[in-house]
């Protein structure tokens, strides 16, 4: 028993590796939120008329609304006027044109968080969009890219750049009326992500948006949209960390996917925003809205996210299956120790003929923390012999943590077919004395288990992220047994 | 190598070990048997250091160290191998990696280098083959829907990869067919050697037709109350615990 | 507060002549009264109510039933038990009813006639907490009669006891209020079947509240059949508690209503009980059935089990929400809940929402659902086996009802309840 109570005790304490703050200088807007905020925000992109419109629309959708409380987490209420909706490292005011102008102090942040942004020590294959606080750094391997037509830059660039697509999707998955954080997200939004893969081209590598906050007091709401357009294939991959800071910092993103006829979008998500300290001061509050929509035939979204970061998380990576045969999956491993909260899931929506959706979501509980599986299966009236197969597992470290299953499952079409599991357990003696007496010592034995719980979602990440996810668990559960 | 001196055991305040001894030589080989609830379980638990069993008093010496000092996985580095009557299942723990990680943590606490992938391969290849694990069953999650007869193959293959000085084998013959019997009982034999010490716990005799031990012993109410030759075994066959424990009365 | 106490309530509330009670249950309907007040209608915004379509019942007006009925047009129900009650629009009926001879210690009738019972007192009200539902409120607003049944310590009856609750004939749809306490003492051993069957009624609102101690080491196997009319609302709402050791069985065919809700809530005060609930719904045209259970493991080392599965045909709906909560406290909890789902045609609908929501390590929790329609291949297989698909259909929805019924260990229920099965299959 005492061996147990020394590995909670140790868990809670656990560090936390990038809690540094980088001295970069910056533009920081002060705290506070108006209409002038957001035309400060879309003069500073020197945006265009509509995209200001689209944000002061949204904005005033927004004051009307109410922040949702359905959700199984606790926390002070966020006051929005006490953040600061912009912050950006000075230098990089118009966006650097190449990685000789981005500030080599940003490089060096870069590079200790192990995402170096030189291509020449750039892991292989993979193209990164360094976004830092409010603004887009850097963005490698532009080029080679550009090559085979892929579209791989900042969404301000794109604004400018690429209005046709941005104003055809941008919104179309999520709209601005969605829900409070997202219409917050459309009147504030700051950078972020613009990919487009055209017609039949696979996406030669994979392609990674790394969010660094830095700044005090600032929120950070990027949007990400990726476009698939017919036959074509992507693997994007999302990492975020933040320093370690005493108040609560909202990061309100959001991901919208479209999958045209035959196309693929695989979006994998490593999360590790600061937690807040083990008495649950400080943290990212991560509020967070992603949808996929198969809007073609036979187009295939797959979500994977390990989430181990976060004071407060809230996010539902969501699928609209609205192609014929189209295919849907959320892989998921959350963690919560500390006094973190998760209250995480996804949902599909069935409507097209022989969809297909799977749920895989593995949630680990430690110390104080609080984990909650939330889903939704919709099978619509015409979702014809669709299939959605779930699996929620918990594993529960440590009798102070909670582990929460809250599935919703609608049919509407007898021909569907729809399962759902949910089980609970925890590391068992049994187990641990076997590893034990095998020569493994106990902490190995914990990780070992637990990445073992975690294998189908860890097998669905792309092998540098699988190594990096397995690492970053480990880290977490360190010292998980005195 | 292994001396056990006087041991009283409980659990949950429960006496189940009242005052047992035992001296296993280098190379031996010992059977312990013995009726259900007579104490076998407990000895190969209190032997391997698991949680929950309280050594109220007494002494065990292994190499003439004290045993009861050392944590379940320094014990495994010493050498001593615990085969379980029911080997745990490790779900999304894949068998092959389970093994290597084992081997060589048990490799490092010896202080002896780790093994690199091209080597331990060729090793798990060699020692499957020995034991007639089909190599399928590697690359599954440790144990997970294994058959009870895959199951004890298993563990003898880890035996065989640690090469343990003091081998328990906890009732490996329960929930064997014959077949699987006597390919785990050659996989013993296999191990056999005049370094290795092997203690075989189970409650019947048909085990020691396929492994043919030096020392038999009687453990009956936390006691070890006969000792003899393999010939014992064959009386206790013959004429029941009833027999031993009327005499031991008597 | 916006959407509480609409006329709907206050229209049922405004009876005045309501028959005159001892002091303490006036205070407890004066209380509840106020309560119902001030408590928001069900709307699907609300967790509770997200699938249930409540509005018909809501704009239909129902009058309470304040004087005894005499119970014209109604016989006494057929049955082989000794002991068989009778409930007229929720009030007890002596002339249709039978008690034979009881245990020493034992009380079994009406509530009406037991209000100075001091285990009344203590008990009535102790569960239902009028403050939270509206329909419990409103039951209790409006107490005037239902069942006592209390064992005495140590009392096991062989015979199961069967109560009936029927409606009257009436020009407006009526409100039936049955409110009963069964109190299942130390090491005592009983059945108690309950049949909600329409006598004489048509549209009407069966609101019934049932609160249910089970002391320690005592086992109470509950069988519930609803069989309502048509075009009747039926609504149960039963509160349990169960002491260290104890056994509740419980079983609750839903078969009839054109709206049937049956919430439970259970809760244990001691260790080591077990709570077996299992369920079966028969829903068609027209037809909603709604489950909701709420199970709270607050004692270490219990036990539960839920299984409700759901037959839809025609146009049917049902609810499903269940949720398993287990406290900090409540280490060895082993519970399972599952509920199944066959859909048999094109426009049936299901939502069903298992939950879990667990705060202690060293349990054993899962969930699991399925929504489907019956399996080709099996359908398939017995018709190779020269089985006419007709016939095939009816054997394979009999055998997923049958995992519920062959759990009632009494062998008339289960031909009954098969019986009623085979009449609605027959009829697709």
């Amino acid at each position: 028993m005492s061996a147990k109570q020394d590995s909670v005790d140790d868990l809670v304490k656990a560090g936390y590796e990038h809690g540094f703050v980088s001295q970069v200088a910056s533009d920081t807007l002060p705290p506070g939120l108006n209409e002038d905020t957001i035309r400060f925000i879309s003069g500073k992109k020197k945006e265009p008329q509509w995209m200001l419109d689209y944000r002061l629309k949204a904005y005033r959708h927004w004051l009307e609304m109410n922040e949702p409380d359905w959700a199984h987490l606790r926390y002070d209420p966020i006051d929005f006027q006490e953040i600061s909706y912009f912050s950006a490292p000075k230098k990089a005011g118009d966006g650097p044109q190449s990685l000789d102008e981005v500030d080599p102090e940003l490089l060096a942040t870069y590079e200790k968080l192990g995402i170096p942004l030189e291509e020449q020590k750039a892991l292989a294959g993979v193209a990164v969009d360094a976004v830092f606080d409010s603004v887009s750094v850097a963005t490698t391997f532009r080029k080679q890219l550009a090559d085979v037509g892929v579209i791989f830059c900042s969404i301000s660039e794109a604004v400018h750049e690429y209005p046709e697509l941005i104003k055809e999707y941008l919104g179309s998955v999520v709209p601005h009326t969605d829900n409070y954080f997202a219409a917050l997200n459309a009147a504030v939004f700051s950078d972020g992500t613009f990919v487009y893969i055209p017609e039949g081209v696979r996406c030669p590598m994979e392609l990674s948006t790394y969010f660094r906050i830095n700044e005090a007091k600032t929120g950070q709401f990027e949007r990400t949209l990726i476009v698939a357009d017919k036959g074509s294939f992507v693997s994007y991959l999302e990492g975020c960390t933040a320093p370690m800071r005493d108040e609560n910092q909202l990061h309100a993103a959001v991901v919208e996917l479209v999958a045209l006829e035959d196309a693929k979008i695989k979006y994998s998500t490593v999360q590790n925003w600061y937690p807040g300290d083990e008495n649950g001061v400080g943290g990212i509050y991560n509020f967070v809205t992603k949808r996929g929509d198969c809007r073609g035939d036979r187009s295939h979204i797959s979500w994977t996210q390990v989430e181990t970061g976060s004071a407060i998380t809230w996010k539902y990576p969501s699928c609209i299956l609205r192609g014929d045969d189209s295919v849907g999956e959320f892989y998921s491993v959350a963690v919560t120790r500390g006094h973190q909260q998760a209250d995480t899931g996804t949902k599909m929506y069935h409507m097209g003929r022989n969809t297909r959706s799977t749920i895989v979501s593995k949630g680990i509980s430690a110390a104080h923390g609080q984990n909650a599986y939330r889903g939704l299966v919709r099978m619509g009236v015409k979702a014809e012999n669709a299939r959605n197969h779930t699996q929620c597992d918990s594993l529960l470290i440590g009798d102070q943590c909670g582990a929460h299953t809250f599935p919703y499952i609608e049919v509407r079409n007898p021909t569907a077919k729809v399962e759902h599991e949910a089980t609970t357990s925890k590391i068992s003696e049994d187990q641990l004395f076997y590893c034990r007496q095998r020569g493994l010592k106990e902490e190995d034995a914990v990780s070992m288990i637990v990445n073992g719980f975690c294998k189908e979602v860890f097998n669905e990440l792309p092998m540098e992220f699988a190594v990096e996810a397995r690492k970053l668990l480990n880290i977490t559960l360190e010292g998980a047994v005195g | 190598m292994l001396s056990i001196n006087n041991l009283h055991v409980e659990v949950e305040g429960k006496e189940i070990l009242k005052g047992l001894n035992l001296e296993v030589g280098t190379g031996e080989v010992h059977a312990i048997m013995g009726p259900n609830g007579s104490g076998k379980s407990t000895l190969s638990y209190v032997l391997a250091g698991r949680d929950g069993y309280e050594v109220t008093q007494g002494e065990i010496l292994f190499d003439g160290k004290n045993l009861l000092e050392m944590e379940p996985e320094e014990r495994a580095w010493a050498g001593i191998f615990l085969a379980l009557q029911y080997p745990v299942e490790l779900p999304g723990v894949n068998n092959m990696n389970f093994l290597r990680e084992s081997l060589n943590a048990v490799r490092k606490g010896r202080g002896e280098q780790e093994l690199d992938a091209v080597a331990f391969m060729k090793l798990v290849r060699e020692k499957a083959a020995s034991v007639k694990l089909d190599e399928k069953l590697l690359k599954r999650s440790v144990n997970a829907g294994f058959s009870g007869g895959e199951k004890k193959r298993n563990e003898i293959l880890q035996m065989a990869m640690l090469e343990p000085r003091l081998a328990i084998l906890d009732e490996t013959d329960s929930g064997l067919d014959i077949d699987a019997l006597r390919i785990v009982a050659e996989g013993v034999n296999l191990l056999r050697s005049a370094e290795r010490s092997i203690i075989m716990i189970t409650h019947y005799q048909r085990l020691l037709d396929y492994i043919e031990p030096d020392f038999v012993h009687v453990l009956a109410d936390g006691r070890i109350i006969r000792s003899g030759g393999k010939e014992l075994a064959l009386e206790l066959e013959d004429k029941g615990y009833a027999w031993v424990l009327e005499e031991n009365a008597a | 507060m916006k959407h509480s106490a609409s006329n709907w309530i206050t229209d049922i509330l405004q009876q005045q002549d309501l028959p005159p009670v001892s002091d303490w249950l006036s205070e407890l309907r004066r209380k509840a009264r106020d309560q119902a007040n001030q408590l928001p209608l069900p709307r699907r915004k609300q967790e509770a109510w997200r699938y249930s379509r409540v509005d018909a019942l809501l704009k239909q007006s129902f009058t309470p039933v304040v004087q005894p009925p005499n119970g014209s047009g109604l016989e006494m129900p057929q049955s082989l038990s000794p002991h068989v009650l009778v409930f007229v629009d929720g009030w007890f009926n002596p002339a249709l009813s039978r008690i034979s001879d009881l245990p020493q210690g034992m009380v079994l009738g009406s509530l009406r006639e037991h209000l100075d019972d001091a285990s009344v007192k203590a008990h009535l009200g102790s569960l239902a907490n009028s403050g939270e539902n509206l329909f419990s409120a409103l039951n209790s607003a409006l107490i005037n009669d239902g069942l006592l049944l209390k064992t005495g310590t140590g009392t096991e009856v062989e015979s199961p006891i069967e109560v009936f609750y029927l409606n009257s004939q009436a020009e407006q749809p009526l409100l039936s209020q049955p409110r009963n306490l069964i109190l299942v003492e130390e090491n005592s051993k009983l059945t108690l079947v309950e049949h909600f069957l329409p006598g004489m009624g048509n549209a009407y609102f069966h609101n019934s509240s049932t609160e249910i101690h089970v002391g320690e080491k005592a086992r109470f196997s509950h069988y519930r059949i609803q069989d309502e009319a048509t075009d009747a609302w039926h609504l149960s709402n039963i509160h349990l508690v169960q002491a260290a050791s104890s056994h509740y069985h419980g079983i609750t065919l839903s078969f009839g209503g054109k709206w049937a809700r049956t919430e439970y809530k259970t809760r244990f005060a001691g260790e080591q009980a077990v709570c077996d609930l299992r369920g079966l719904y028969l829903v068609g045209d027209q037809q909603l059935s709604d489950f909701h259970l709420d199970i709270h493991h607050d004692q270490p080392a219990c036990h539960s089990r839920e299984q409700f599965k759901g037959l839809l045909h025609g146009k049917g709906r049902a609810v499903f929400d269940g949720r398993i909560l287990v406290e900090r406290i409540a280490q060895l909890t082993d519970a399972q809940l599952t509920n199944d789902n066959l859909m048999l045609t094109r426009d049936a609908e299901v939502d069903t929402k298992p939950q879990l929501e667990i705060y202690a390590d060293d349990v054993k929790c899962s969930h699991g659902t399925t929504v489907g329609q019956l399996d080709p291949q099996q359908l398939f297989y017995l018709r190779t086996r020269g089985i006419e698909e007709q016939q095939a259909i009816h054997m394979l929805c009999a055998g997923f009802a049958g995992e519920i019924i062959e759990h009632m260990h009494l062998p008339h229920l289960r031909e009954q309840a098969g019986e009623r099965l085979r009449r609605t299959l027959d009829r697709l």
